[in-house]
């Protein structure tokens, strides 16, 4: 993986090491000042071991995801660029025939003489960058093994040039041995491994191949070879071209030619862009080149290029610039044949003859643009590790976006353990700041500290989160092997040191930074409650403004102070103490944006607590959300923003009026949370009717959690005085249970701030579990019934082109399969075409031609029909067999709305869209690339989007017939069972009936079901991922635990004393941690439910998908639920069984 | 034969600190009967306290015998001990030791809640409590938001909302000043006068130890002097000398 959200994963890590070295840096800069605070700060870690163990779990969460995100894009990109590797071996690109001539047909490449490879090899000879260049025959056909009976619907038999191999590797046996093409005699051939897996075939067995109609021939094994390059991915046998040619009656012809480019397997591909390039050069067509410069060379159009060419940037600047100077040539140059190649030449060519109006020239460039090159150059290696590099982005993308509220919830858990620290250690920070230690001594002393647990938890966070990455890889694996049963292509864990490198340094700033903030605030004591162990008094800041304000200008006076004091000793000849100085005013330079940012965040955050400065963030946020980004993440948050500065201005004026602190902070953070709650409960079709669409995605999904887990959990924390009374009168009744219950609410409910933190993180992971969970189950409900989906069909029998049935319902009969078993019989061959509306751009798209009996019956509902073309699927599809030139549409290849944000749609169809109530008839033009037609249709329908094939258009077979420029054969037949016949009974019959043909049939259930599944176990997958924010969760649970144990021994003592009984005391402790998860639990599951009710509701309407249910996976949920809360549980568990084995006299004398 | 309500019995009591052993107690012999208020004086580090917590049933003793109004509390499983001290004791420390997340009615109630009286009941009892030691006014406050001597008055009314045959007291005054103390004393006094209440304490204090009937003085780990009985202490007689 080389990008991360479009940026260099080397810049990523250069940046991030740099911060690391810096950060580093610092810190052991300030170690060696100030040695005093680094031995406070380091000797509490051994000191309690339990506890420093919870840390390190706490605080390596972060790191945790980052690495399992990372360490999985990593291995899909790398075990995709193995496999891309292995497959191509020396292969970079390949060339292929683009236009259809005589003799070709459906199903297989078109050939040329093999001249115009020996004029293409004349060519490039003098190429430097290409090493190889072999010409061969593929083709497909359906084979069986005589020996074994073991048959290969899709045997791909490959025709070598043995003398043009150099550049290619060799082919080598099983046994690991060299052998060669030229030795085989003419019955004899080389097969891939996986054809002698797939025809349980061994070197001597007799293969036969079904070429179409009654001929056969038969070829010898003459040994098994390793699948690599010219052998071949999928089941391959191998021949030479000659016998290939003379096999599928083409002498003297190829229709594929390879090219390896210098270097290795592996840095070939670097050379792929320039190849192509010269390749594209050599292939092309000179008289269209000739004809495309005469067009050119026109004054209007040389005026016109000229013209637009200021306008252009970069290297399509230069190339303009050029292709003016090559036009002026006096005849067809190499160097404008290249140039008019170039994909960014034609589109700017083409542009600037369609916006200056000339529309004949436009015409006619587009004709010989496309005849320039009558062939296809494929960067067939390059593409696939391009491909290989972007799932692997998109992966860890997917997983770091999943993992954003894990990472959050890291980082609450850091500032809650540091917080806590310091709570434990108060009176020893009091009695240090007593003794004359600085508050930023204290804020060392904990960075020091932090820096430690950060280095160490950091290390341990890569290693397991690359663990949790290869569990996920080996999940993956079990779901990709559903549909690779031979084991083809399987995840390899694969860690690059870079990710290693960028999740530690990542993981290690994000804890350094939190301990930081945490250790500021912590910091902020004062000396006289804290040693003698009384509550901080409310207010804690005792920095003016004025200390705030000239921090910035003594820290821009302070070089130049140590600067004259370094002067003054030199003058004195105090070498060493001007050396000092200087060293001072060196860093005292250095820290002088620190003083300046941290003054400013002062300034920024004495506002912000005022109010108002966050009601105009907040102002300004929302107003830009909604009109400039028009993104609903910025716009909510800054409403939400808003509310909470109007929070803080109200819990002003109620301090001015003289309120109790804690009652006037009750009625402002009540206010803001329920406020806030109510704003994000709102349907979202409200705030739109006021500000109208807005964009979402992962960012909207992180701020609403934050802005409402914050919320809910501000209104519970202020008012829970009402839930202890109520549990209170609820467990009255029951005896020695509700003393028991009045501590177990009251301590966390006296400690608002650890409880509030532990309580969010909490909520927030389940928030998301909950989220994600309804959203994907509501989703696979979409497409659960098999009927609907495939539209009636039970089996799908696919056969090779070149092996065509020519009467399926007489084979059938032929065959001996009792008509009454099928219902329906019908069959339909799928293809790419080039669709647009009239004067719009083209855009491929799939098209099923389909014969009478798919057409008629294929039960797919109609979610549009067109006016005149009745209302019935039954009246459409009768409209579809009577006129080849009608079509409709898969519900998927139209947008549902003109506004609606549905990229992943092609948009090339702008007359219809999903949402309307009604549609006319519909113009679009079709052109296929093999014969060159163009043909016009009309579009008379749109299938519902709950079908498949939902992506491509229906129309009947003929239609097809007419665009080719040969006769199509069906490939694809379905069978639709009678009621109570079994399906897969039908399809193993039809395999062994057809085998001739290649037939290889499909269960249409059982695959869907597949599918489901596995798009069930990836979601679950995600899910899973995650979860593994609980156990930030839990440790935070551990963490408050241990330390409630720790602090509150003196009153467990008393509570024993006064008669609690051991168990009580363990309850207590128990039923606390179980208020605090199972409030956590509610609170995030009913958001995260809620707010997947709206998005459910979002969906079905923007995708005007009704038969969307919204589904709550209550098992699933129930599941992790217990989970995490058994796992909390005994993370209570451990701490509350100590405190309650303790003697009442050792915990009263406890200090 | 007299009314005992606390017989000890030879008790020991020893303590392991790594390699330091503490001999607390070294056969102590105690009585005390019912409605005396003893007071436990003697130097710091004589095992006054561990005295208290060993009679209490607050801490296991190594040997010996120690009756509550005729029950082994050291024989009795934990739980049966806790219910014990739930239903016959009451506890004021020096540190008042309430439980500051709890309101001071809140921590007055929670004896009776553990004895199983019913809320409404415990509330008004411990209302009723709080009053008469002057607290009712304060009875919604948190232990933080009350003085030291008001603390204290808590403590008290905790100790003594279920009327317990014995309380136990562990320096209820050393963090009170002269006059808070005096009011304290009083009100020890007073209550163990109306309610014939027995009352152990363990003080440093010789005014406090004389406004008790009985002055039982310690000297490593042993009775030095076990005093002379005398008139109820609320009689304001002060009969056993130091």
């Amino acid at each position: 993986m080389d990008n991360l959200f479009g940026v260099s994963m080397d810049l990523i890590m250069a940046v991030l090491l740099a911060a690391f070295l810096a950060a580093i840096a610092v810190v052991g800069w300030l170690a060696l000042r100030n040695r005093v605070m680094v031995r406070l700060g380091l000797r509490n870690i051994p000191r309690r071991r339990g506890q420093t163990i919870l840390i390190v779990i706490g605080v390596m969460l972060s790191t945790v995801i980052i690495a399992a995100a990372l360490g999985t894009g990593d291995t899909l990109g790398v075990s995709i660029r193995n496999e891309a590797i292995r497959s191509l071996g020396a292969i970079d690109e390949i060339v292929l025939p683009a236009r259809a001539g005589a003799g070709d047909s459906f199903g297989s490449v078109p050939y040329v003489h093999v001249g115009r490879f020996r004029e293409l090899q004349e060519r490039v000879a003098d190429l430097d960058t290409i090493d190889g260049m072999t010409p061969s025959i593929a083709e497909t056909v359906p084979a069986l093994n005589n020996r074994s009976s073991v048959s290969e619907g899709r045997l791909n038999v490959v025709g070598v040039d043995a003398p043009t191999l150099d550049g290619f590797a060799g082919f080598t046996s099983a046994t690991g041995e060299a052998v060669s093409i030229r030795n085989l005699s003419d019955g004899e051939a080389f097969i891939n491994d996986r054809a002698a897996d797939a025809l349980d075939a061994a070197p001597g067995d007799e293969l036969t191949l079904f070429l179409g109609g009654d001929a056969t021939a038969s070829f010898r094994v003459a040994a098994v070879v390793e699948r690599n390059g010219l052998a071949g991915r999928d089941p391959t046998l191998l021949v030479a071209l000659e016998r290939a040619q003379r096999l599928f009656d083409r002498p003297e012809q190829v229709n594929l030619i390879s090219v390896s480019n210098r270097g290795g397997v592996m840095d070939g591909a670097e050379l792929s862009g320039e190849v192509a390039r010269e390749l594209r050069a050599a292939l092309s067509d000179r008289e269209a080149a000739a004809a495309l410069r005469e067009l050119l060379r026109q004054q209007a159009v040389i005026d016109a290029l000229a013209a637009a060419e200021p306008d252009l940037t970069g290297d399509l600047r230069d190339n303009a610039a050029e292709l003016r100077e090559e036009l002026q040539e006096a005849d067809v140059t190499d160097m404008l044949v290249r140039l008019l190649n170039r994909q960014s030449v034609e589109d700017h060519v083409l542009d600037v003859l369609e916006s200056e109006g000339l529309a004949e020239e436009h015409e006619a460039a587009s004709a010989l643009f496309s005849d320039l090159l009558p062939y296809r150059v494929i960067q067939i290696k390059r593409n696939i590790l391009e491909t290989a590099d972007e799932a692997g982005s998109f992966v860890t993308t997917i997983f770091l976006n999943m993992g954003l509220f894990t990472v959050m919830v890291g980082v609450l858990l850091i500032f809650l353990i540091f917080v806590m620290l310091a709570a434990a250690r108060r009176s020893e920070m009091g009695m240090a700041r007593a003794v004359g230690a600085r508050r930023v001594h204290l804020v060392q002393m904990f960075v020091f500290e932090g820096t430690a647990y950060a280095l160490a938890s950091a290390a341990v966070g890569v290693l397991i989160g690359l663990a949790v990455s290869a569990l996920m890889v080996g999940i993956m694996n079990r779901i990709f092997s559903a549909f690779d049963e031979d084991a083809l292509f399987r995840l390899t864990p694969q860690f690059a040191l870079r990710t290693m490198v960028v999740s530690y340094c990542l993981g290690m700033l994000i804890t350094l930074a939190t301990v930081a903030v945490s250790a500021y605030r912590v910091s902020r004591l004062n000396i006289v409650t804290a040693v003698r162990g009384l509550p901080n008094p409310p207010v804690l800041s005792d920095t003016g403004w004025r200390a705030v304000l000239l921090a910035p200008w003594r820290a821009l006076l302070r070089p130049f102070r140590y600067g004259w004091r370094a002067l003054a000793s030199a003058a004195r000849l105090r070498l060493l103490a001007a050396l000092a100085y200087l060293a001072r005013a060196a860093w005292a330079v250095v820290m002088l944006p620190v003083a300046v940012w941290v003054t400013i965040a002062q300034v920024i955050w004495r506002f912000l607590m005022q109010g108002w400065l966050a009601v105009l963030l907040g102002a300004l946020l929302a107003w830009y959300g909604a009109t400039a980004w028009e993104r609903a993440a910025a716009f909510t948050a800054g409403v939400s923003l808003v509310v909470i500065g109007l929070a803080l201005m109200l819990r002003s004026v109620l301090a001015r009026a003289g309120l109790r602190p804690d009652l006037r902070d009750r009625i402002a953070f009540t206010f803001a949370g329920v406020v806030v709650l109510a704003f994000w409960l709102l349907p979202p079709s409200t705030i739109e009717s006021v500000v109208g669409e807005l964009a979402g995605g992962f960012d909207l999904l992180f701020v609403s959690g934050i802005c409402m887990v914050t919320a809910a959990v501000w209104t519970v924390m202020y008012n829970a005085d009402l839930l202890l009374r109520a549990l209170t009168w609820l467990t009255s009744p029951i005896g020695k249970l509700r003393p028991v219950l009045v501590t177990a609410v009251a301590y966390p409910m006296s400690a608002k701030l650890r409880t509030g933190l532990t309580l969010a993180m909490f909520a927030l992971v389940f928030f998301t579990l909950m989220f994600i969970s309804v959203l994907t189950e509501t989703f696979s409900t979409q497409f659960t019934d098999p009927e609907v989906v495939t539209g009636g069909w039970h089996v799908e029998g696919i056969i090779g082109a070149s092996t065509p049935v020519a009467n399926m319902r007489d084979s059938l009969v032929y065959h001996g399969l009792p008509p009454d078993d099928l219902r329906a019989v019908g069959g339909y061959t799928v293809s790419s075409v080039q669709a647009r509306e009239p004067g719009s751009e083209w855009d491929s798209v799939r098209m099923r031609g389909a014969d009478d009996g798919f057409l008629d019956a294929s039960a797919y509902e109609f979610h549009l029909i067109a006016e005149g073309y009745g209302s019935t699927t039954a009246e459409v599809m009768q409209a579809l067999r009577d006129d080849p030139s009608l079509v409709v549409l898969g519900g998927n290849l139209v947008r549902t709305r003109p506004d609606a944000q549905d990229g992943f749609r092609p948009e090339f169809i702008e007359g219809v869209f999903y949402a309307d109530e009604s549609m006319q008839p519909l113009t679009l033009e079709l052109w296929q690339r093999l014969s060159e037609r163009t043909t016009t249709v009309t579009v008379i329908g749109v299938v519902a989007r709950e079908h498949e094939d939902s992506f491509t258009m229906l129309a009947s077979k003929k239609l097809l017939d007419d665009l080719f420029p040969f006769a199509i054969p069906v490939t694809r037949y379905r069978f639709a069972v009678a009621d109570g016949v079994d399906a897969e009974r039908i399809a193993y019959r039809l395999e062994g009936a057809f085998l001739e043909h290649g037939m290889e049939t499909t269960v249409l259930a059982d695959e869907l079901e597949l599918e489901s599944a596995s798009a069930r176990a990836i979601f679950r997958l995600f899910v899973g991922f995650v979860a593994l924010g609980l156990v930030v969760g839990i440790a935070a649970l551990g963490v408050v635990s241990t330390r409630a144990v720790v602090e509150r021994r003196q009153q467990i003592g008393v509570l024993r004393a006064i008669g609690y009984r051991r168990g009580m005391i363990q309850l207590s402790l128990l039923l606390e941690s179980s208020f605090i998860s199972l409030l956590g639990i509610a609170i995030g599951g009913t958001l995260g439910v809620i707010l997947g009710y709206q998005a459910f509701v979002e969906i079905r309407d923007e995708e005007a998908a009704g038969n969307l249910r919204f589904v709550v996976p209550w098992l699933q949920i129930g599941s992790i639920f217990v989970l995490a809360y058994v796992f909390s549980l005994l993370a209570t568990w451990l701490p509350a069984r100590q405190a309650a084995r303790t003697y009442p006299a050792e915990a009263l004398r406890y200090e | 034969m007299e009314d005992l309500i606390i017989q000890a019995r030879d008790i020991s009591k020893t303590y392991s600190t790594g390699s330091l052993t503490v001999n607390a107690l070294r056969g102590v012999d105690l009585s005390v009967r019912r409605g005396e208020m003893v007071a436990i004086m003697g130097p710091s580090g004589c095992g006054k306290t561990t005295l208290l917590n060993c009679l209490s049933g607050l801490d296991e003793i190594d040997s010996g015998r120690v009756l509550i109004d005729g029950v082994e509390l050291h024989n009795l499983p934990d739980d049966e001990r806790s219910d014990y001290r739930a239903r016959r004791m009451g506890f004021v420390f020096q540190l008042y030791n309430l439980l500051p997340v709890l309101s001071a009615v809140e921590n007055v109630e929670m004896p009776l809640l553990l004895s199983g009286v019913g809320s409404g009941e415990a509330r008004a009892r411990a209302l009723e409590m709080l009053d008469s030691v002057g607290l009712s006014e304060r009875s919604s406050h948190l232990p933080g938001e009350l003085s030291g001597g008001q603390r204290q008055r808590v403590t008290i009314a905790r100790a003594l909302v279920n009327r317990p045959a014995i309380v136990w007291a562990d320096e209820p005054t050393g963090d009170l000043d002269s006059e808070t103390a005096n009011e304290i004393i009083d009100l020890m006094c007073g209550l163990n006068r109306d309610n014939g209440q027995s009352f152990v304490v363990v003080t440093h204090a010789l005014d406090v130890g004389q406004r008790a009937n009985r002055i039982v003085t310690m000297r490593d780990g042993l009775i030095a002097d076990a005093g002379a009985a005398s008139g109820l202490a609320g009689s304001g007689e002060q009969t056993a000398g130091v």
